[in-house]
């Protein structure tokens, strides 16, 4: 045991060089583009002299390498500083955005669980079947398809013709968020599952052969007991890697997706940011999203390990 | 002392869609108020109340930045500070007068020096305090000399703000001063509440009130915000309680809300597809002359831009008809001159330009260059208008032989590319925060100023000096004539092409009766007479 935890410290030590250099990219690339956030401030109102001084009081005259300083020690001590364009602290930006965001996550999380587990398991059980058939085609679209576009189409049938569900916004109070967010999460669940039902499927098949599950069905266990207690448990762990991986563009698909339902979350703050030249803004949401990236990813690979002890001992094996 | 500047030689006809709107507004108020008694609206105590709805919900595509009037820069701010917060005069509906608001009256002395100004008895703001001199004298000092305003530059000439008591406020200045009134009506001399903006930092930032006809009642995270009425408020009560107003960017999601009826009033639907929401009945579409003016500068600093004949021959071989029709179907009006439409002194006079390809090919032969050249073109990518006009641009162009190269960027990277005035021609447009011409004059016109004249680079000392006595000069009939002079001058020598007029573009629902934006961009008077119906 003592190798696995050894393992899970190093990747721990590991996040923070790629943490640093995920801020030093994003911050070197946010000032290559051109763009003046001056010009973003004054609008029509340019003048040189206008513009000369809101870059003085906003520091941005300071060398670069000054600049990129005052970003990580501002963000070490949790504070980002004052967004350009919304003259407030950008940590209240981020705590007031985040709620939305995580919602929207877990909904989505919710969906794909309930989508992707019974059709996943039924195809596999059904091989050729209609679900299996249908799962393919679905697989293909759904991944295919821009997650915009399935968006506004969900949007059109069950927002505008049957009515069934808000078409944007996120309303006031828990369960007003929820059956805002119910279409959004489905735009990102059904591509996200589509990946899901495909991997599932394959890894119950792999289950379904294996020799434990004959020795069960031979000692009269039913067969959806089987399926449940010892089919799942070990098809799972394969599909835990998959979802994990994924959750990192589920993260690039919430941009989108807050922007086409008006979601006030950290995507729509990182899109209206970035057009608008709001560095701080820009800075501290690419850190968090990179935060949260890397975190799943580390936390896929100890799953992983929990789920596949072989992993974890790794030198055994 | 009339508390008017408008030039009445200047009034033009309304135009006929303006005139279609106002009939239509008649026609609302005249039905609603047959339908008034069945309402809901029991419950309300102010007279004439006769929406049947009483929120009015409105989507607009870009967030609010922030509701400190004096530093707010985004219009979707600015036209709200206009409801909540109200100033010592204000703009009229028409955009071109300025008419009494928290001051009923005011007298300008003689020698044009000393304004004073009388608050009307009573005035409060929304939190039921009374409106004091000292608040409207505090308010424009930190509109003029705050730390974080953009604007003192506009009434430089005041040198003394002084309130003589409660209800009355004197304003010294060193110079006549032409375009005060304008100055003090426009959103950043608004009149704040003192004592509650000094207690809390966060003033602007939570439920802030002034003395408008509304006041901020949620505030959340620049995604929605809700307005309520202000009973406080001195001037007619709103006829609906509360305007909802949240930031939806996508522009088919905000056409799509419309459509399913969970916004009322969506704000810049798409140019392309205003006819087909003209053809759902419950829709509609309304376009507002608005201030903007769409131009194409053409920077001395690229070559060969820096000879006039070859400006001339550019502004010569541009089809400006063809162009409107192609970057706005039609829904704008050719430009003929950099002063915004119908706007105090523009020059109704001046010529519509005309394409003259033979005119073009003997001034581009005459600067020598008979053969033409090639030169860029910055465009701003994801503005359809803007990508249409530079299109024919260079399909024109191509005719007397100058080949155009679009570079197309992002707004913020394309204005960059444009500033340095080194990289060739660009695409831009401008609209008005005050009625006055003075500030797009200064900008547009003025060399010496700091906009470097759109950022042409262009620089005439005989205009520059008509711009500042422009601005001194109280006669009327002196000033346009004096505006006029400035107009035919950029029209001469060309260091940037008026191309269209462009108008404010809304979509309602046919249940909304009596929407309405000023030439200015804000919709206050509008939102005082709306009504909404059930849908």
């Amino acid at each position: 045991m003592g190798s696995s935890v050894n393992l899970r410290w190093s990747r721990v030590a590991n996040l923070v060089p790629v943490l640093f250099g995920i801020t030093l990219v994003s911050f070197l690339l946010l000032r290559l583009v051109p763009g003046d956030p001056a010009q973003q401030i004054l609008g029509n109102r340019y003048t040189p002299e206008a513009a000369a001084g809101i870059r003085r009081t906003l520091g941005l005259d300071r060398p670069l390498l000054e600049q990129y300083w005052m970003f990580l020690k501002g963000a070490m001590t949790g504070s980002f500083g004052e967004s350009y364009q919304y003259h407030r602290p950008v940590g209240e930006l981020l705590l007031d955005r985040t709620g939305a965001s995580l919602m929207l996550v877990g909904l989505t999380a919710v969906f794909c669980a309930a989508l992707s587990i019974p059709l996943g398991i039924w195809a596999a059980v059904r091989r050729g079947g209609l679900v299996d058939q249908a799962t393919r085609v679905l697989f293909t679209l759904g991944f295919a398809l821009p997650a915009f576009l399935v968006g506004i189409v969900l949007i059109l049938v069950f927002g505008l013709t049957l009515g069934w569900a808000p078409i944007g916004g996120y309303g006031t109070g828990v369960a007003s968020h929820l059956g805002h967010l119910v279409l959004p999460a489905l735009t990102l669940a059904i591509p996200f599952s589509t990946v899901l039902v495909r991997s599932l499927r394959s890894s119950t098949i792999t289950v379904l052969e294996a020799d434990f599950v004959t020795i069960a069905r031979l000692k009269g266990i039913s067969e959806s007991r089987i399926l449940l207690r010892h089919v799942l448990r070990n098809a799972i762990g394969p599909v835990a890697v998959v979802f994990g991986i994924n959750l990192a563009f589920l993260v690039g698909g919430t941009v989108v997706v807050e922007n086409v339902f008006s979601i006030p979350g950290l995507g729509s703050l990182l899109v209206g940011a970035v057009s608008t030249r709001d560095y701080p803004v820009v800075q501290a949401v690419a850190l968090v999203l990179a935060v949260f990236v890397v975190l799943v990813n580390l936390l896929t690979d100890v799953v992983h390990g929990l789920l596949d002890p072989r992993l974890a001992a790794g030198v055994q094996r | 002392m009339t508390p008017s500047i408008a030039s009445p030689a200047r009034r033009t006809p309304r135009t006929r869609s303006t005139a279609a709107l106002g009939g239509l507004l008649t026609l609302a108020l005249t039905l609603s108020a047959c339908g008034g008694g069945g309402t809901k609206e029991t419950a309300d105590s102010s007279p004439g109340a006769t929406s049947s709805v009483d929120t009015l919900k409105l989507a607009n595509a870009v967030a609010v930045d922030t509701l400190d009037p004096i530093q707010a820069s985004a219009n979707e701010s600015i036209w709200l500070d206009q409801n909540i917060y109200a100033r010592l005069v204000q703009t009229d509906p028409t955009g071109t007068k300025i008419v009494p608001d928290l001051a009923d009256k005011w007298e300008i002395s003689a020698d044009q020096l000393t304004y004073t100004f009388h608050l009307r008895p009573g005035v409060k703001f929304a939190d039921g305090t009374p409106v004091t001199a000292q608040d409207a004298k505090w308010s424009i000092e930190r509109a003029r000399a705050g730390e974080d305003s953009a604007w003192g530059f506009l009434i430089t000439p005041v040198t003394d703000i002084t309130a003589t008591d409660d209800q009355t406020l004197t304003i010294k200045l060193s110079t006549p001063h032409a375009p005060l009134l304008a100055d003090l009506a426009m959103y950043a001399y608004a009149v704040l509440p003192q004592k509650a903006v000094e207690a809390d930092k966060d003033f602007f930032d939570k439920t802030p009130y002034g003395a408008g006809p509304f006041k901020v009642t949620s505030l959340s995270a620049q995604s929605n915000l809700v307005l309520t009425r202000n009973d406080n408020y001195w001037g007619p009560k709103p006829k609906i309680k509360t305007v909802e107003v949240s930031i939806v960017t996508d522009d088919n999601t905000r056409l799509l809300q419309l459509q399913g009826g969970q916004v009322d009033v969506i704000e810049n639907p798409a140019g392309n597809v205003l006819k087909q929401i003209q053809a759902n009945p419950k829709l509609r579409v309304d376009l507002f002359d608005s201030t903007r003016v769409d131009f194409v500068s053409l920077p001395l600093k690229t070559k060969p831009l820096d000879n006039v004949k070859v400006r001339q021959a550019i502004k010569a071989a541009l089809d400006l008809g063809r162009m409107n029709t192609l970057a706005y179907q039609g829904n704008a009006k050719v430009a003929n001159t950099f002063f915004p439409y119908k706007m105090l002194f523009w020059d109704e006079a001046a010529p519509e330009p005309k394409q003259d390809l033979a005119k073009a090919k003997q001034l581009l032969a005459d600067a020598g260059y008979p053969d033409g050249f090639t030169i860029p073109l910055i465009a701003v990518s994801a503005d359809a208008a803007g990508q249409a006009q530079a299109v024919v641009i260079k399909d024109d162009l191509a005719k007397i032989g100058i080949t155009v190269d679009i570079q197309s960027f992002e707004l913020s990277t394309a204005y960059d590319k444009q500033r340095p005035g080194t990289n060739g021609m660009g695409m831009r447009y401008w609209t008005n925060d005050i009625i006055d011409p003075d500030e797009v004059a200064t900008f547009g016109a003025d060399g010496g100023g700091g906009a470097n004249a759109f950022n042409s680079y262009w620089k005439d000392e005989a205009v520059t000096a008509l711009v500042n006595q422009a601005r001194s000069e109280t006669d009327t009939t002196k000033r346009a004539d004096l505006y006029a002079q400035i107009q035919t001058a950029i029209a001469d020598q060309v260091p940037f092409i008026p191309l269209a007029y462009a108008p404010f573009r809304y979509a309602s629902g046919s249940w909304v009766k009596g929407f309405k934006a000023s030439p200015l961009g804000n919709y206050n008077d509008s939102l005082l007479t709306l009504t909404v119906e059930g849908h």
